[in-house]
């Protein structure tokens, strides 16, 4: 280059980008890495622990989590890819469509023969393959990518899809007893624990009741002792979310995620919903009665509840933005969480919750706006 | 709010003593170098000038001058790169002639009279010899030490922490001018009515560290503060929350607390200027990144970065982006023809074989890492996404002109959104 043409930055092939000129390790790969490598181990948990158990119709539990998982994952990677050959400007985003595969597996309900063969949920094995795919294509289509255009996800895409495909199911899922007429009969009403209706068996002999229940889910043996019930809640358990199967592996894997990757996983979630899961239940038991240590269990450690705490509430595209906005998150995440369960009686009424609470996002990103240094 | 840490990569760089680098055979000096009013060339083509002599200055108050690097003639005057503004401004070019000749408008004054100097002159001499703050900011230094009546100094922080990584100039000039630095301080403290002096450094400095232990231990009221600080704390606010406590308001002047910080590279300028008549003609420069070995440099201002890369023998065909003062807050030049400023810290080569580009850039999954992570407390999404629609008014309710530049955002975010360069630019 000449002195005379330096009037005008030289066409040089350097590189001109704005500062910083280095970049910090994490990326959003790395971070889909990490919680695809946690909800693995928790799939991989689920299977073994239920591996020992066949459905009604004959299928393996653990085997079918592991069938469940692969086309969960199947599905979303593949429409992933898919769309970005097909649509210019869609995003491959492989890692991010694998952790969603498996939130999907691992929300999805399991083994709860009586409720799936008395009333038509697709809750086993071969039907739960086809509507685990359904969830998946739903959700990546329509709650990932077709909401993604929109400039940010607005609502928890596996959440919002397995809520839409149950749709048909809902006057099933809600507000209808009968699908615990078995327990009632025996005077071991399930609703028992969700709220006014099982209000007289909670209070005589609530802890055995239940756990005859929980326990009686693919003829575990009978015991209904508070520790076998404890147990059950805490250790292993033969129903519901995929997920819930261990709500101890979940905590330990859950707690592992939020140190390797900290300061990028809104914990706040997860530390209020909990705390607010405890508070509801002693109320609910203040105001019903009932053996409060039960209630406490159930709330807290129900798949749908401890996973969703884990792994769902504190997906950070659908929630706040302020520490004071996740704090009120999962107050909030938690009253609807107990209030749906108690009053709707919807278990894994939580998804419910999550997604009313995801639409109050933009409001509460207007709480705890903090001042700058010096003001 | 926690400070994360950054790697420093400056285990090499920091052994390397300073090296005087050869004037140059044409030395390109921009005009406007500082923060404040530009100036106008004294000089014409074809005039000569001495080595030192202010060759560009204005009547404004808050201005710097400029002097010639070098003895010669001046061949030309144009626009050149300027890497304190990212534009091409105005510069003047000069043709050394080899002689050496000295410009003596500025007469040492004797370590033995500081005392008896009034304050005034020093501060004449300060404005005289050009001298803004180089650990960046580029403000004149007299302005700084220029103070109102009602607002007693307590403290004179030195910020010796050089917290961007790879830099290691201002960590060889405390090792290796540590007498003149002494010296610079005596200057400020006098003319700020005899402070505390407050040094602050990190632990990991050991060298430098040791050298201001000795050199200082005899002078009176100062101390030394050493810490594992971060990047982050080198910033003046920061600096003076770690030191003091508190936080100052971005809107007053740093005074009004009754602090005055100013970096170790400005106070050995001051001492240059009072006791041996130099003006800010020449700062140390780190060159590093990807070259073999690392140098700290002592090179004339208005060295154009092509000679010193061809000095070293850097091949010019591999070098992919090449960064002035500092890879967290400096800018990368289009042009290795641009000169070195008073502001050039360090040169920074990435190599086309090393080089990989920063994160890809996917959509923002709201994490708020960059939220939790800025030093300043801003929400920097909140305000990047502001100024992406176009509504400044709401960037300026979330103080988007509160930002310091420090970069912090942009290095945490796992979306590779350019949230630092985009607020930056808004900041004004």
């Amino acid at each position: 280059m000449t002195k005379e043409s330096s009037n005008e930055p030289a066409s040089s092939d350097l590189i001109v980008e704005p500062a910083p000129h280095i970049t910090g390790p994490m990326t959003k790969d790395r971070l889909m890495l990490y919680t695809f490598v946690a909800l693995l181990i928790i799939t991989a948990v689920s299977a073994i622990l239920w591996a020992p158990v066949t459905t009604p119709s004959g299928w393996n539990l653990g085997l079918t989590v592991v069938i469940n998982a692969i086309i969960a994952v199947g599905v979303a990677v593949g429409i992933d890819a898919l769309l970005h050959k097909v649509v210019a400007d869609s995003q491959l985003n492989i890692m991010s469509a694998a952790v969603f595969g498996l939130i999907v597996t691992l929300s999805y309900s399991l083994g709860v023969p009586i409720m799936a063969t008395a009333e038509i949920l697709p809750l086993e094995a071969p039907d739960a393959f086809l509507y685990v795919a359904l969830i998946s294509l739903i959700g990546l289509v329509l709650f990932k990518k077709i909401q993604g255009l929109a400039g940010r996800k607005y609502v928890n895409p596996a959440a919002t899809a397995k809520l839409v495909v149950f749709l048909p199911f809902l006057s099933t899922m809600l507000l209808v007893k009968e699908h615990f007429a078995l327990f009632t009969e025996g005077g071991l009403g399930v609703p028992l624990l969700a709220g006014p209706i099982g209000n007289t068996v909670i209070n005589n002999n609530g802890v055995a009741s239940f756990a005859t229940y929980l326990q009686g889910c693919y003829n575990n043996p009978a015991s209904t002792t508070l520790a076998d019930l404890n147990w059950l809640m805490i250790v292993e358990k033969y129903h519901g979310w995929v997920g819930g199967a261990s709500s101890l592996a979940v905590i330990i894997v859950g707690l592992g995620l939020f140190i390797i990757a900290r300061k990028y996983i809104k914990w706040r979630i997860t530390l209020s919903y909990l705390v607010t899961v405890t508070v509801m239940a002693l109320l609910m038991t203040a105001i019903y009665g009932g053996d409060a240590e039960v209630r406490i269990l159930f709330e807290l450690f129900i798949g749908s509840s401890i996973f969703l705490a884990f792994f769902m509430a504190t997906d950070p595209a659908t929630t706040p933005l302020t520490g004071i906005g996740q704090l009120i998150f999962g107050v909030g995440l938690g009253v609807l969480t107990v209030l749906i369960q108690t009053y709707m009686n919807f278990f894994g009424g939580s998804l419910l919750a999550l997604i009313i609470m995801n639409l109050t996002v933009p409001l509460l990103d207007r709480v705890g706006i903090h001042k700058p240094f010096g003001r | 709010m926690a400070l994360l840490k950054i790697k420093e990569h400056k285990d090499q760089a920091r052994k390397a003593p300073i090296e005087v680098f050869p004037d140059p055979k044409i030395a390109i000096v921009l005009t406007y170098q500082h923060a404040g009013a530009p100036n106008t060339p004294l000089v014409s083509v074809g005039d000569s000038v001495g080595i030192g002599q202010k060759i560009a200055d204005s009547k404004e108050k808050v201005n710097a001058s400029v002097h010639s690097p070098i003895s010669g003639k001046v061949v030309k005057l144009g626009d050149t790169y300027n890497s304190c503004y990212q534009e091409c401004s105005e510069a003047i070019y000069i043709e050394n002639d080899g002689k050496k000749l000295k410009d003596k408008t500025l007469t040492p004054i004797p370590v033995s009279e500081l005392e008896k100097t009034p304050n005034a002159v020093l501060i004449k001499r300060i404005r005289e010899a050009g001298i803004i703050g180089l650990g960046g900011a580029g403000f004149p230094t007299h302005i700084k030490l220029s103070l109102p009546p009602d607002f007693p100094i307590k403290h004179l922080v030195v910020n010796a922490m050089e917290g961007e990584p790879y830099d290691t100039a201002d960590e060889r000039l405390i090792i290796e001018k540590t007498s003149n630095l002494l010296n610079g301080v005596r200057v400020m403290r006098k003319i700020l009515g005899s402070p505390e002096v407050v040094i602050a450094t990190k632990s990991n400095k050991t060298e430098a560290l040791a050298k201001l232990t000795e050199v200082f231990s005899e002078e009176p009221n100062t101390k030394i503060v050493a810490g594992n600080f971060t990047y982050q704390q080198g910033d003046a606010a920061q600096l003076q929350k770690v030191l003091f406590g508190y936080e100052a308001n971005p809107d007053r002047r740093s005074y009004e607390r009754g602090t005055i910080v100013h970096n170790v590279a400005t106070i050995n300028a001051v001492a240059k200027a009072v006791f041996e008549g130099e003006p800010l003609i020449s700062r140390v420069t780190t060159l590093t990144g990807d070259i073999k070995e690392p140098k700290n440099l002592l090179v004339k201002i208005g060295t154009p970065i092509s000679d010193i890369l061809n000095h070293f023998e850097i091949d010019q065909s591999d070098i992919q982006k090449v960064v002035i003062g500092g890879v967290m807050m400096g800018t990368s030049v289009p042009t290795t023809e641009a000169p070195v400023t008073k502001r050039t810290s360090s040169i920074i080569v990435f190599s086309k074989s090393k080089y990989k580009p920063l994160k890809r850039r996917t959509t923002c999954i709201r994490c708020s890492r960059c939220i939790s992570a800025c030093p300043v407390r801003l929400h920097p999404v909140l305000i990047f996404n502001a100024i992406d629609k176009g509504n400044m008014e709401k960037a300026r309710r979330l103080y988007v002109k509160d930002c310091i530049a420090c970069g912090i955002c942009s290095y945490v975010c796992p979306s590779g959104i350019p949230l630092a360069g985009t607020i930056c630019a808004e900041r004004h």
